[in-house]
C-alpha cells in the first residue's frame, strides 16, 4: 500500500491511511485516515460534496484512490482486498438495480454476482418487508420499496461488514424508522456497519461511533458518547435584556462560552454547580426564570466543527 | 459456481427479460421474413428467377448481411451503456465482481449476441430458400464447404463492428449517443478518413479500404468464399454490360479483422480499467 502511515494487519476491518482522490483540480478526498473496528456501527458524517461518497467508493473498489491507501479485513494487495469485498454488502448512494427485472430477480443477479447462491433471498426480502412484492418491477416500486430493496440486497450471503450510503434518503418518518429498526437488528446481530447519512438525529440514535469530514478532510473521529460530552451547557433566561444577561453570565468565573440563542442565553460551563451561577446572578440583581441543562447533541458538534449554520451547511468545495 | 458460469448466467437471465431486446429481434425477424419471403414468393410465381440453396446463400449471407451487424450493434449498445445509465455497472463491482470481470462479462455478449443474429438470418433465409429447392434435383449439398467459410467470415465481420460498438458504448456510457457515433462512424466517419488520408498519402489508399466497416464489408460477401457464386457474379455482370467484381482477399481481410478485434478490445478494456464507475 503506498501510505505514509504504517497499517497493521491485525487491526480493524477498515482501516485508511492518507487516502487521497483527486479529480483533476479538485482534491475530493484530502488524505483522510480513520479506522472502524468490529461491531461498531460507525457513521460517517459531513456536508454535501465534503467527499463522503468518494471515500466509500474507494473502498468498494468503483473509484481509484490517487493516494495513500486503505486495508479492508487487514488485507491490502488487490487480491486480498478483492477477497474481503465478498465479506461486504454494500450500497452506494441511489439504489442501482435493473428497472425491468423484478424485485426477487435483482437480487438472484446480486446474490450469483456475490457467488452466494439464491437460497438467502426469499429471507431478506421477508426481513425488509418485501415478501409480497417479490415480483414487483423495480421501475414500479415506491422509493422507500427501492431503498429497503437496496438495504435487502446488502444483506445477502450474510456479510460482516455493511457499507450504507445515505439509506433513509428521501423516505418518510415511518420509513426512516422501519430502517433504523433494520439497522438495529444487523448490529444486535453482531454486524459492522458503516453508515453514511446527512441525517444526524438518526445518526446519534443509530451509531456508537462517527466521524466528520469536510471538504475532503477528516475532522472528527470518536464514539458519538464521546464526541457529544464535553463542557456543561445551560440555557438561561432572567430580566428583560437578553443582552444584559449575556454580559452577565460572561463575567461569572467559571463560564467557557456564552451566547445568545433565541430567547435565552446559551452558556458552557466548567463545572456542573447551577447554584453557584444562580447566586452569581441573583448577587448582580437579575433573578433566573429559568435555568435548565441543554443537552449537546451530534447536530450542535457538528456545527461547531464543520462551521455550519443553522440555515444550511456554507460553503462547501 | 466459476465466475464464467455466473457472468453467463446473469447475462442470459438479464437479456431474456428485457423488452426491448425482443422488440429489437422481433423487428429484425420481421424485416427478414419480409426480405427472404417476398424473394421466395418471386422465385415461385416467375419462372426466369430462383430462390434455392445452395445458390441462395450467396444472397441470404450477403446483401443484407449489415443488417443482422447494425441489429447486433444496437443491442449490444443498448445492453452495455444502460449499464452506466442504472449505475448497476457500479453495483455489479460493489456486489464483488472486479472490473476485469464485469468487463468480461460484458464481453461474452458479443459472441450471444451475435451468434443469435445470424443463425436467425440464416434460420430465416435458409428456410425459405429450403422451400422454393427441389431437395431431389440439386446437384450439389445445400450446405457446404464455402457456406461454413462465409459463416466464419459473417462471425468476424461482426465482431469487427461489434468491438467498435462495444468500445462505442464503454466509452460514452450512454446509449443514445453512442448509437449516434456507431452509426456516424459506419454512415460517413469512415469515408471521411478514407478521403482524407487517400488524398494526403495516396501510398495509403490500398490499407485504407481495411479500416473496421471496409474489412466487415469484405467478409460479408458470400461470393469471396464460393468460387462457383463469384463466377456466376462475374458472368451477371458481363452480361449486364457491368465491369465484374474484385475479388476478395479473404485471408488478408480475415487478418485485419482479428487485429481490430484485438485492437478494440484492448482499447475497451484499458480504457474502462482507468476510469471509475
Amino acid at each position: 500500500m503506498s501510505s505514509d502511515k504504517h497499517l497493521t494487519p491485525d487491526g480493524p476491518i477498515i482501516e485508511t491511511a492518507g487516502l487521497t482522490k483527486r479529480f483533476r483540480k479538485t482534491l475530493a478526498v484530502d488524505g483522510i485516515s480513520f479506522q472502524v473496528e468490529r461491531g461498531q456501527v460507525f457513521g460517517f458524517l459531513g456536508p454535501n460534496g465534503s467527499g463522503k461518497t468518494t471515500t466509500i467508493g474507494m473502498l468498494l473498489g468503483i473509484i481509484t484512490p490517487t493516494g495513500g491507501g486503505f486495508r479492508l479485513f487487514g488485507g491490502d494487495s488487490p487480491a486480498e482486498i478483492h477477497a474481503a469485498r465478498q465479506r461486504i454488502g454494500a450500497t452506494l448512494e441511489t439504489p442501482n438495480f435493473y428497472p425491468y427485472l423484478s424485485c426477487r430477480d435483482n437480487l438472484r443477479i446480486a446474490a450469483n454476482v456475490k457467488g452466494k447462491g439464491e437460497a438467502d433471498i426469499d429471507g431478506v426480502l421477508e426481513i425488509v418487508g418485501l415478501a409480497k412484492r417479490r415480483k414487483t418491477k423495480f421501475k414500479a416500486c415506491s422509493l422507500g420499496m427501492k431503498q429497503r430493496l437496496a438495504l435487502a440486497a446488502t444483506m445477502l450471503g450474510d456479510p460482516e461488514l455493511i457499507i450504507l450510503d445515505e439509506p433513509a434518503n428521501g423516505l418518510d418518518p415511518e420509513g426512516m424508522r422501519e430502517i433504523r429498526h433494520i439497522i438495529h437488528d444487523l448490529a444486535d446481530r453482531g454486524k459492522t456497519i458503516f453508515l453514511s447519512s446527512h441525517l444526524l438525529w438518526e445518526v446519534e440514535r443509530t451509531c456508537t461511533h462517527v466521524a466528520i469530514i469536510q471538504l475532503g478532510q477528516l475532522i472528527r473521529q470518536a464514539s458519538v458518547a464521546e464526541i457529544t460530552a464535553g463542557t456543561v451547557s445551560v440555557g438561561l433566561r432572567g430580566g428583560d435584556d437578553l443582552s444584559a444577561l449575556e454580559t452577565l453570565v460572561g463575567e461569572y468565573p467559571g463560564a467557557v462560552s456564552v451566547r445568545v440563542h433565541e430567547d435565552r442565553v446559551i452558556a458552557e460551563l466548567e463545572e456542573d454547580d447551577f447554584a453557584s451561577l444562580n447566586r452569581f446572578a441573583a448577587g448582580r440583581g437579575i433573578y433566573l426564570s429559568h435555568l435548565a441543562r441543554e443537552q449537546r447533541t451530534l447536530e450542535d458538534v457538528f456545527m461547531e466543527v464543520t462551521g455550519a449554520t443553522e440555515s444550511g451547511f456554507g460553503e462547501v468545495q | 459456481m466459476s465466475t464464467t458460469a455466473v457472468l453467463l448466467r446473469n447475462e442470459t437471465l438479464k437479456l431474456r427479460k428485457r423488452l426491448a431486446f425482443w422488440v429489437t429481434m422481433g423487428l429484425f425477424a420481421f424485416i427478414k421474413v419480409v426480405s427472404h419471403g417476398e424473394a421466395y414468393l418471386d422465385a415461385r410465381n416467375d419462372p426466369e428467377k430462383t430462390f434455392a440453396l445452395p445458390a441462395a446463400w450467396s444472397r441470404i449471407m450477403s446483401d443484407e448481411s449489415m443488417v443482422s451487424v447494425i441489429f447486433g450493434a444496437v443491442v449490444l449498445i443498448l445492453l452495455v451503456s444502460t449499464e452506466f445509465t442504472w449505475r448497476t455497472a457500479r453495483q455489479n463491482v460493489i456486489d464483488g465482481l472486479s472490473k476485469t470481470e464485469w468487463f468480461w462479462g460484458k464481453a461474452a455478449l458479443l459472441p450471444i449476441v451475435g451468434a443469435i443474429f445470424i443463425f436467425s438470418q440464416i434460420l430465416i433465409g435458409g428456410g425459405f430458400a429450403l422451400a422454393g429447392t427441389d431437395l431431389a434435383a440439386a446437384r450439389s449439398a445445400i450446405v457446404g464447404g464455402p457456406f461454413f467459410q462465409a459463416l466464419g467470415g459473417f462471425f468476424l465481420a461482426f465482431f469487427v463492428m461489434g468491438s467498435l460498438a462495444f468500445a462505442v458504448a464503454l466509452a460514452i456510457r450512454s446509449s443514445g449517443p453512442a448509437m449516434a457515433a456507431w452509426f456516424a462512424w459506419i454512415g460517413f466517419g469512415e469515408r471521411l478518413v478514407v478521403l482524407g488520408l487517400g488524398r494526403l498519402f495516396e501510398g495509403l489508399r490500398p490499407a485504407l479500404g481495411y479500416l473496421p466497416f471496409g474489412t466487415s464489408l469484405k467478409l460479408l460477401d458470400y461470393d469471396a468464399f464460393d468460387p462457383a457464386a463469384y463466377q456466376r457474379a462475374v458472368e451477371a455482370a458481363e452480361a449486364a454490360g457491368r465491369a465484374a467484381p474484385e475479388p476478395v482477399a479473404v485471408g488478408t481481410a480475415a487478418l485485419v479483422a482479428f487485429g481490430w478485434i484485438l485492437l478494440l478490445a484492448a482499447i475497451s478494456y484499458l480504457w474502462f480499467r482507468k476510469r471509475d464507475l
